[in-house]
Formats: C-alpha cells, structure tokens, sequence
C-alpha cells in the first residue's frame, strides 16, 4: 500500500499542472507561428493529430536524458554507459565515443547471467558455431531445432507442466496467445496493474475485459459475481469462458500476488488462470521454480503458465506451459508459431544451460548458491533503504524495489545525480506507472557484492538527502542506540 | 499527515489521476491563490478579483472538460478519442462523488463573484452565463451529446 505524505501529493499535482499549462502555452505559440510559415503537407493528413503526443513533446522529452541511456558492454554488475550531450536542451541527444563504468542497478539480471558465465558462454559458442544466429525460418517450416524440442521439455520439466511451448519473444508471446485462447464472447479479467503486453494481447483478442483492483482477492470475487450473474453485454446470454489474468511479481510494485487466495477463487467459479511469470520465474521459489512454489500453490491448479527467459535466464523469448492437449492446440492456431520467426539457436542454448545451473545439473551448487544470493542481497538492500527513511514497496524476498519519488522533478534530479556518482537506475514515469506514483526502480542481481551493495547504499542516501525524497522518518543505527543508552547510565 | 494511495481499477491513464488523494484540496488552493494573484497584480476590489477568477476558471475548465477531445499520449490506441475529458471521468459513470463535487466547484464561484459585487451589472450577467453553460455541460443527459454537432467528430 503506498503512504503519500499529504503535502508531497499537493505539491505533485500542483507541479503536474504547472508543466502541463507552461506545455499548453508552448503550443499555443507554435500553433500561432507555424501558421504564419507554410507546411509541406501538401495535402495529405497529418500523422499525428496535435493532441496524442502532447506529453510526448511537453513532457517526456525535457528529461530525455534519463531514458534510454545506450550502454556498450553486457549488462553485468558494473557496465559501460555511453555519455550523451544535448544543443537544444533535450529535444535531440548526441552520443559521444566516452563511456563511464556504472554499477548497475537497473538490468533484470536476478541470477546473474546477464555476463559471460563460466558453464554456459561455451555451449552457446558451440551452438553458435553449429547452428548459426538465426534459423531463418518459422517453427512450422523449417526453423525447429534439436535445441528447440529440448528447450521445450526442460521448461515443462522445470516448471513442473506436462509440458510447453517457445516464443522468440516475451511480448510477443501474451499479445500473440491471448486472442487465440479467447475470442469475442468471453471474459477477460486482469489485474489493474497488468502489464501492458497483457493490456493489448486482451483488447487485440475482442473479448470483454474487465478490471479487478490490484491483488485484491475479494474485489475479484465481487467482479466475477457481478459479470457471471450478468452475462455477456447486451444478450446476457452466459460468457463463452472466463479468463483471470495475474502476474507472479508485478514489476511495477515489487509485491508478489496472492496466489492461494486468487486460485481458491478461480476454482470456486470455474474461471481459468493464466498466470504470467516474468519476473518470477527463475528468481524466487527454493529452486528458483517461480512463485508457485514459494507460495506452495499446486502447478495443477493453475491453467496457463507463463514465463520469458529475459529476466533470469540471461536470454530473450517467453513460454507458455500447459496441459498437453492446450499446448497442441497453441502449436496449431498461434501465430506467433506458425508466422513469426523462431528463437535464435544460441539464446535456446543459453536458457537450456541456465536452467542446468540452476538445477545442479552441471554438477555444482552455483545455482542454489545463486538463489540464496540473491534472496540475500534483496533483503539486505530493502531493509537498509527502509531504515534510511526511504519509501521502498515489494514483498520480503522480491528482487524489485522501486523507490518512491512523486514529484517529477525529482525523477530527473535522481538520475542525473546517482549517474554523476556511477550508480546507474531506471525511472519509472507517466505513463508505465500512474500520473502521481513515479518511482525509481531497482533490480537486485546474485551478481552483487555486498561491497558494492554497501557503496551504492551510500550514494542512493546522499542523493536521497539532495533531492529530498526520505518520505518516512530514519531509524537510528543500534549502535548509536546502544550509545545513548550507556551514556543516560 | 500521510495519506493512502488505493490503486484504482481506471485503465484511462488520462483521468486516473483524479481517483487520488488530494485532488480536491489541490484544485481548492490553486482557485484561492489564483484569486490573491489577480488581486496583487490588478490592485482591484476582491470582488472584481472573484469576477476575473471565475470567468478565467469558466474558460478554463470549459476547453479541457468539455472541448479538449482525446488523451494527450497514444498509448490506448486512440479508443477516447471522441470522449472529452469529462465524458471520461470515472469511466462514464455519471453522478459519483467526483462529478458531484466538479459540478458545486463553479457554484461556489459564482455565489462568491456575485455577492462579492453585490449582484452589479455588468459583472453578474457575465457570472451568469459562465455559471450556466458549465453546470448545464455537466449534466448527466449531457452524456456524449454535442449540440447542433459543434465539436462533432469529421
């Protein structure tokens, strides 16, 4: 639940309404002066209509500088980013040949096998040199490799399914499933903090969607009463099938879903469930098996699995994992299969070696060491930014803590400070999370050390301190306590 | 001194913002230093001062409630781009507290501008009109409707 003080949420809306008149003035005035010179439309129709991207061009692009910072090494602990410069302040950003070694605070690298690793960089080589960057082809024609029937029956295997099929893309994979497991006549119920590629797989598939407030268990039972009673829009007639659309850890808040209570739910009025496991997958659980095994939830009960290999695996694509009978009939009907090309050789061989390390199947304990690493690392960093006064959300355990900023200025301020002292983070603003909620989100890897862990602690303080945002009274160090304690003796 | 901020279930990123608290409060303050503002710069009565802040909050709220059509980011694939802003509010629902409370907003104003003239003309002809127009756009029947197709779609 996020604490806003009262006065920060004023000053935000005040400051939000500040930039939008000077933003409207601003176009006013281009209106007036493109109007005096002519346009070379010559009379086809603009592309865009004025309006949509207003904050685009009013807002976004006056702290371009913190979004999209390009890097020129693999995203490991400590990565180069390339520094840019601007002439018209902000409006175009020119890349320069220097680089500045940041530690990284922002890839979602959980197990560290974002870099080179010692198992799995040689196999890919390998499978690099045997199979080539790219099979040049669908799945359905002549792109299925050895690699990739593996692939699938490890993920099945992993994530205890019957078993499961690949995509060589993550967003791709919930926008492309989705209008083939549902269509015109169904329900779709999300999440209202559901990512967007869930958001646009769901309007693309023409079913109804509705909206459940976010991890609330009871708000969906009242949903699901309410439309099953009333039936389809205007026919009332019964839905065709209802779909409950959940993530595992939403990437936006840190938290983990509440999964018992959201199954018990599902199964209580026959809806499906598809869970979507990108940032779960791989980091949480006590053999990384996602959060159906850290909240103790059978993997039968859940209907659709959904993962990407991005996040932990140090690859790209998604997965979906199912019965048999669903999974034969994706390979069937979903485009993503049948058109799209599929995954590229060496990242399927990375995910196999990955999914290898963490199991212990390399004949090492580096994948359980991983996994305690990291459950290490997050705790240590949260319960430190806590007790510096900072306003961390997520779950004990999750790897993701955004920090609260509110204001938007203090997004830029952030950034341009922690980048000034080599700490590298991502911002989180309009529109990926709502208007008055920006934040700056940190991604925890096994690749940290607690060395480095500790001198970031100090920069994220002291640009806290400078840009102001320790929303929460600081808890005294024990020892300072203890001090006060003997000295009052 | 904090407040809760309860994620809502309004997709539309363009008046979600408006579920949060402090909203009210934000709008309430930024009317009265707007008035203290007209009144260091024009040195005039207050209730000249309430005159010019009604009628400035009059054009105002009516072009980005009532006029302004759309969202001001093409996230959502243009699916508002025929519902003005308060078409869109609480996702259509008419008659909830945050509507209620918009429609008594220039109420308020008008009473204030009129007594503080002491009902004069020319002053409350045009806090008439204003008073008129903005409470007659927020009606419920006022739903999509555009009036001899003014700010109609091609």
């Amino acid at each position: 639940m996020i604490t806003i003080p009262y006065l920060t949420a004023l000053t935000t809306y005040f400051s939000y309404g500040l930039l939008f008149a000077f933003g409207q003035f601003r176009d006013f005035f281009r209106k007036i002066f493109d109007w005096w010179r002519a346009n070379n439309l010559q009379g086809y129709a603009p592309i865009c209509l004025g309006l949509e991207d207003f904050y685009i061009r009013r807002l976004y692009l006056r702290i371009q500088d913190c979004f999209g910072r390009p890097i020129a090494s693999a995203p490991d602990a400590w990565f180069d980013v390339v520094e840019r410069y601007s002439n018209d302040n902000n409006k175009t950003l020119k890349r320069t040949t220097n680089i500045s070694r940041c530690f990284n605070l922002g890839s979602y690298n959980y197990l560290g096998f974002a870099a080179s690793d010692e198992y799995c960089t040689p196999r890919v080589i390998k499978s690099l040199k045997r199979f080539s960057p790219s099979t040049c082809s669908a799945r359905v024609d002549g792109g299925t490799t050895t690699l990739h029937t593996e692939l699938e029956e490890r993920v099945a295997n992993f994530v205890r399914k019957p078993s499961a099929i690949v995509f060589g893309m993550g967003y791709a994979t919930n926008a492309a499933i989705l209008p083939v497991l549902i269509g015109k006549g169904g329900l779709i119920i999300s999440d209202s903090l559901n990512h967007n590629s869930i958001v646009n797989g769901a309007r693309g598939s023409g079913a109804t969607i509705r909206v459940f407030q976010y991890n609330t268990p009871l708000h969906l039972e009242k949903v699901l009463r309410e439309q099953i009673a009333e039936g389809q829009p205007r026919t009332h007639r019964p839905w065709k099938k209802i779909i409950v659309i959940v993530e595992g850890i939403y990437s936006m808040e840190g938290e983990l879903c509440k999964l018992p209570e959201i199954v018990a739910i599902c199964k209580k009025y026959k809806a499906y469930i598809y869970l979507d496991e990108a940032h779960s997958i791989g980091a949480v659980g006590k053999s990384g098996r996602g959060v159906c095994e850290l909240l103790g939830v059978d993997t039968a009960d859940v209907d659709v699995m959904m993962g990407t290999f991005t996040k932990s695996f140090g690859s790209c694509g998604g997965y979906i994992a199912g019965s048999k009978e669903l999974i034969q009939y994706l390979k069937y009907s979903c485009p993503a299969h049948l058109y799209a090309t599929s995954m590229s050789p060496p990242a399927a061989q990375q995910i196999i070696s990955a999914i290898k390390v963490i199991l212990g199947e390399d004949g090492t304990s580096r994948g359980a060491e991983k996994l305690a690493q990291i459950r290490e690392n997050s705790n240590f960093f949260r319960s430190e930014l806590q007790k510096m006064g900072f306003e961390v959300l997520g779950d004990n355990d999750s790897p993701i803590m955004p920090i609260m900023l509110y204001n938007p200025a203090k997004i830029p301020a952030f950034s341009r400070e922690c980048l000034v002292q080599k700490v590298a983070v991502v911002m989180v603003a309009f529109p990926a999370c709502p208007l008055l909620l920006a934040r700056t989100r940190i991604c925890i890897s096994a690749s940290h050390t607690k060395e480095d862990l500790v001198k970031a602690l100090e920069v994220i303080s002291q640009v806290g301190d400078l840009v102001g945002v320790k929303y929460f009274p600081a808890e005294p160090e024990k020892q300072e306590q203890l001090k006060e304690m003997i000295k009052m003796d | 001194m904090y407040v809760r901020a309860v994620p809502t279930t309004d997709l539309n990123r363009n008046t979600e913002w408006f579920t949060y608290p402090g909203v009210w409060t934000t709008y309430i303050l930024i009317v009265f230093f707007s008035w203290i503002l007209v009144l260091s710069v024009f040195n005039c009565s207050p209730g000249i001062a309430w005159t010019v802040v009604n009628l400035t909050h009059f054009l105002v709220t009516y072009h980005f409630f009532h006029w302004k059509k759309g969202t001001p980011f093409s996230d959502d694939q243009g699916i508002y781009n025929r519902l003005t802003w308060w078409e869109q509010v609480d996702n259509g629902k008419q008659l909830t507290r945050n509507r209620k409370f918009l429609t008594v907003v220039p109420v308020v104003l008008y009473l204030i501008a009129s007594h503080t003239t002491d009902y004069q003309h020319p002053m409350l002809f045009f806090n008439t009109v204003a008073v008129f127009v903005l409470v007659v756009a927020k009606f419920p029947h006022m739903h999509k409707v555009r009036i001899f197709g003014i700010n109609a779609d091609q």
